[in-house]
Order: structure tokens, then sequence, then C-alpha cells
């Protein structure tokens, strides 16, 4: 028996060997990816530094080592390559509306964006157009959200029903399909011409189909009193139909419908 | 047109110098009037809490002036037809019909574009030099409209005129 063990052990010392040095050839071998690199332009402005003018600083990242959304490839290169780069981003789906910017020309979310495979050409990132900058990619979204409120986006109604919750048709409630799903990432109305010259009192097609959104309800009663408020020439009616908001929408969403069914109901009232 | 664009630039970046120089002040060197509101500038109006007002409500800066401008861009299309098809000595009604139209819509259209890009608000001088010119231009070509109609051939036989020359 003792020698039995010793023999054995005798057998394995001889073909010991480290797992580092484990039987490549035995096995098949991992497939290598090609590494492919591609330009990421991006916008670039430091507050700290306010005498300074913006740039577009260059960024080369392999594709193959990122996800397939350019906010995967906004996070790798915030990650692995330069942590000053500054942008807003949340639920990485499509639902929270922060990471809206500029990308190729066109307003679109980041997370919803796939990047162009094609190496030779650079992808340009820039901030929501016409915005004043806070840093990098981050745009200045408060009077956005100060005209938003000034529409009142909330149901109003004197004589709610007494022992129940607010009954609605199926009709009715299919009048807003396709306002509700708005999630406010201010793509449409920074890609709205008019909205860029006149963004101090011309509302913009968000807040437009989100007032609309609430003039459609059923359950709402200041319908008259919202529908006032539209009732001068910069509000509502900078509008120039220009389709720029339905055409970037990242929602698939139709402003400039909204907007068309509003005007349509104030010229009717 | 272009020296207004030049100006207005101009006008911008000295109000984003004077930000950034503000913002670079200690807070309390900052006086009232450095946090004035400015149309369209960084400085907004009363806190970030406060919703945006609306100008005070009226159907004919609104609907009523919408509706019209529509139905007239509608209504020219019947009446540019009716002009071709007539002659302007036999039908004065449709020629002189077609002349206030066309000016109405035209000027509606200049209009428009005053109010887009040359607003009062934001420009008080040149914003008010501008619309009263528009106005005054319209009237003046209404005026030239209804002497060449009235004393002349008339616009119908002008273009006709002119189209065969």
């Amino acid at each position: 028996m003792q020698s039995l063990v010793a023999a054995r052990s005798s057998v394995l010392r001889k073909s010991a060997r480290g797992f580092a040095s484990s039987a490549a050839r035995a096995q098949a071998t991992p497939l290598q990816k090609p590494v492919e690199k591609k330009e990421f332009k991006i916008y670039r402005w430091n507050p700290d530094e306010p005498s300074k003018k913006p740039t577009l600083q260059t960024y080369t990242i392999d594709l193959n080592q990122c996800g397939p959304m350019v906010l995967d490839a906004l996070i790798k290169i915030k990650n692995e390559i330069d942590p000053t780069l500054t942008f807003r981003r949340s639920c990485r789906e499509g639902i929270c509306g922060s990471c809206a910017m500029n990308i190729n020309g066109q307003n679109t979310l980041a997370c919803l964006c796939r990047i162009d495979r094609n190496t030779s050409k650079d992808t340009k990132i820039y901030p929501l157009p016409h915005m004043y900058i806070v840093k990098d990619l981050v745009p200045d979204l408060t009077q956005f959200y100060k005209q938003y409120k000034s529409i009142e986006p909330y149901l109003q109604n004197d004589n709610p029903p007494a022992d129940r919750e607010f009954l609605q048709s199926p009709e009715d409630r299919k009048k807003l399909d396709g306002m509700y799903e708005c999630i406010l990432c201010a793509c449409c109305s920074t890609s709205c011409p008019s909205y860029w010259w006149n963004q101090d009192e011309y509302l913009g097609p968000a807040t437009l189909m989100a007032a609309y959104r609430w003039m459609a309800d059923s359950r709402d009663t200041y319908k008259a009193h919202r529908m006032e408020k539209m009732q001068n020439e910069l509000s509502l009616y900078r509008c120039h139909t220009i389709f720029n908001c339905s055409r970037t929408c990242p929602k698939g969403l139709n402003p400039a419908a909204a907007i068309a069914k509003m005007k349509l109901e104030l010229a009717a009232e | 047109m272009s020296s207004s664009l030049v100006a207005r630039s101009a006008f911008n970046r000295n109000v984003a110098a004077a930000f950034a120089r503000r913002s670079l002040r200690p807070l309390a060197l900052q006086g009232a009037a450095d946090f004035a509101y400015v149309p369209g500038g960084p400085i907004f109006r009363g806190s970030v809490n406060d919703p945006t007002p609306f100008p005070p409500p009226s159907k004919s800066h609104g609907s009523y002036h919408w509706a019209f401008e529509r139905l007239l861009s509608a209504g020219l299309v019947p009446l540019t037809v009716a002009s071709f098809v007539t002659s302007g000595t036999n039908y004065p009604i449709i020629d002189g019909l077609l002349g206030v139209s066309l000016v109405m819509h035209s000027h509606i259209g200049f209009d428009s574009i005053v109010v887009d890009y040359l607003h009062p608000r934001k420009f008080p001088v040149l914003g008010r030099i501008v619309t009263w010119t528009l106005r005054a231009t319209t009237v003046g070509v209404l005026v030239g409209i209804y002497q060449f109609n009235t004393n002349d051939i008339g616009l119908t036989e002008l273009i006709a005129k002119a189209w065969h020359a």
C-alpha cells in the first residue's frame, strides 16, 4: 500500500503543471474580437474657466469593448479615459429623459441611440442646442421646467365625485394616448427654431403638448382657464408648424399634432 | 437686417460676458441690478420655483388672429383662380378683393417675421421702428392699389400684360 501511494505521487509530480500554463492547445481558443477604434468628438466647456471657449475634444474607444449605445460609450470614456467629462444619465433605458443631447446633429436620448458602427466616421456629441450650458453636456433646463409649471400640469376639478374615483370612458382615455408618455427630455423644444429665438415667452412643443394633454382630459374642468392662457401672440402662436419636434422625439410622440389640435379648438371656441 | 443681427449677437455676447464677470465676483458685492431680468438672457423672472407668467389674454392676438390668417390664406387660392379666368375690367370687385387680400396676407407674413426676430420686448427701439415702418408701407401699398385699380388698368390686367410681354 505504502509503495503504491509513493509511486502515484511520483507520477503526479512528473506531470505537474500550474493552472496558468493549462492545456491551451487542447481547448478551443476564445475568439479574439478585432479592435474597432472609433472617434467620439464631444463638446467640452468648463464653468471654472469661463474665459476659455468651448471646444470639441476627441476620444477614441474600441467599439468591441463597449456597449451598443452612445450612453455606453460616454460612460466608458468617463470611467476609463477622462473622469472630468460631465453629462446627465440615470435609467439607461429611455424612461427618465436625463441623457438628452445632440448626437450627430439630432436631438435624442444617448441611451436609445445606437453607436454608428462605421469607424471611418466620427460621432459628434453636443449638448441640447441653444440652451445655456452648466458644464459639458449638461444644459440649464430651469426655464423649461418653469414653463412646464406655468401650464398647471395636474388635474383640476372643483367637483370631484364624493364616494369614488373619477370615471372615464375608454374613448376619452384614448385621447390621452400619445401625450401622457412624454418624459420631458426637452429634445423637441430645443430642436424648435421658434423656441431658439423666443424661448423666454414661447412655451415650446413639450410644454404645449403637456398643456393640451390636460385640455383633452375629460376629468379636468379647467379647460376654459387653460385655453385662455394661450390667447396671446407668443405662448402658443409662435409655432409655425416646422415639425422638428415630431421628427426628433426619441419616444416617437407627435407634439405638432397636439399643438395643431389645440389651435383648432381655440379657433372653434 | 444684417446690421441688426450683428447688433443682436454683440448684445448677447455682452450679456454673457457680464454674466461671466458677475459670477466671478464675491456674492456680497453683487447688487440687485446685476440680477435684473433680461428677456432670453440667463437671468430668469423670479425664483427657479416660480412658473413663467403669461401675457394678458387677448383673442385678437390669439385665436382670432390665427383663424383670420388661415382663412385668408385658404381664400386666396380660389380668388387667384377667379382672377385668372376673368378679366379685371369686367370684374373690378374680384380685382380689388385680390389686391386687398394679397396686401393683408403679406402684412401678416411680414409682421410674423418681426414678432419672431425683432420683438419690441428684446429690441425696444429697432422693433418699434420696424413695426411702424411695416404698417406705413402696408397703408401706402393699399392706397397705391386703390389708385391703380380706379385710375389705371388694375392689378389683374397688369399681371396679364406682364405675362404676355
